[in-house]
């Protein structure tokens, strides 16, 4: 009876367009809104900027971002990138970003080695 | 706001579409959908490693595909208030958690922007 019900959902939503999967998800990232946040994407980049706007695929508006591109050798980089939408699919990790202790860091002298991206 | 409505208001801006194998597409929006669905007019295609290049009059890109879009800046001024009114309805009530306990007939019914500002709850209405 139960798995009817679920199955009835399923095919109404199906019909409004992509898979909606959890709400509590979304939940989480209304509560980033208009704050920095810092993207960790699938392919290891990090990137910081504005969450502007999200949905339940947790596709991302990202506003005046820019990716910081870490070397062992030299300081960090910092690439401005703009408006961006990134889609959900490439999203490894959000997090809210402590602009205080953000800008405590002197990122020029900041060294470290890049990420992988991730592989399933 | 939410991405595709963003998408949907930076039709016929030009854009940068980056997809899963590396490869950027530079080109104006024509039209998107709400599986991110693209076609772009007069495009740029670079390979990931930047060392070939195509112009393509007109193309369409899946958008499982994607792996992000880089979109200029003045479009996010360009979302109207009318459409953000409208996204906050079709938010909670289209969540499958509310949608069941909704009338049955009400599932195939459309926000319809004009009639929430007359007071009607929720702003529903059916449409043929």
């Amino acid at each position: 009876m139960t798995q009817g019900l679920y199955f009835m959902v399923y095919r109404e939503t199906e019909a409004r367009g992509p898979a909606q999967p959890h709400a509590i998800m979304a939940a989480t990232l209304e509560k980033l809104k208009d704050r920095v946040i810092c993207v960790i994407t699938n392919d290891g980049r990090n990137i910081v900027g504005v969450l502007k706007g999200f949905d339940q695929t947790t596709n991302i508006i990202l506003q005046e971002c820019h990716e910081r591109v870490f070397s062992t050798t030299a300081g960090v980089e910092q690439v401005p990138l703009g408006l961006y939408i990134v889609r959900g699919d490439n999203i490894a990790v959000v997090g809210e970003m402590d602009e205080e202790a953000d800008a405590a860091l002197d990122l020029s002298s900041l060294k470290g080695d890049h990420l992988k991206p991730v592989i399933h | 706001m939410l991405p595709l409505s963003l998408l949907k208001t930076a039709q016929g801006h030009p854009m940068l579409v980056e997809l899963k194998n590396g490869d950027t597409y530079n080109g104006r929006l024509v039209s998107c959908d709400t599986w991110m669905n693209i076609t772009l007019r007069d495009v740029i295609c670079t390979s990931r490693d930047g060392d070939r290049f195509w112009k393509i009059p007109e193309c369409y890109v899946r958008g499982n595909s994607i792996k992000y879009l880089r979109v200029p800046e003045e479009v996010i001024d360009m979302v109207n208030e009318e459409d953000l009114e409208r996204e906050r309805t079709y938010n909670t009530l289209s969540s499958p958690f509310v949608s069941h306990l909704l009338p049955r007939e009400a599932r195939h019914w459309q926000v319809c922007p004009g009639l929430s500002k007359s007071g009607r709850v929720g702003g529903w209405t059916r449409r043929p």
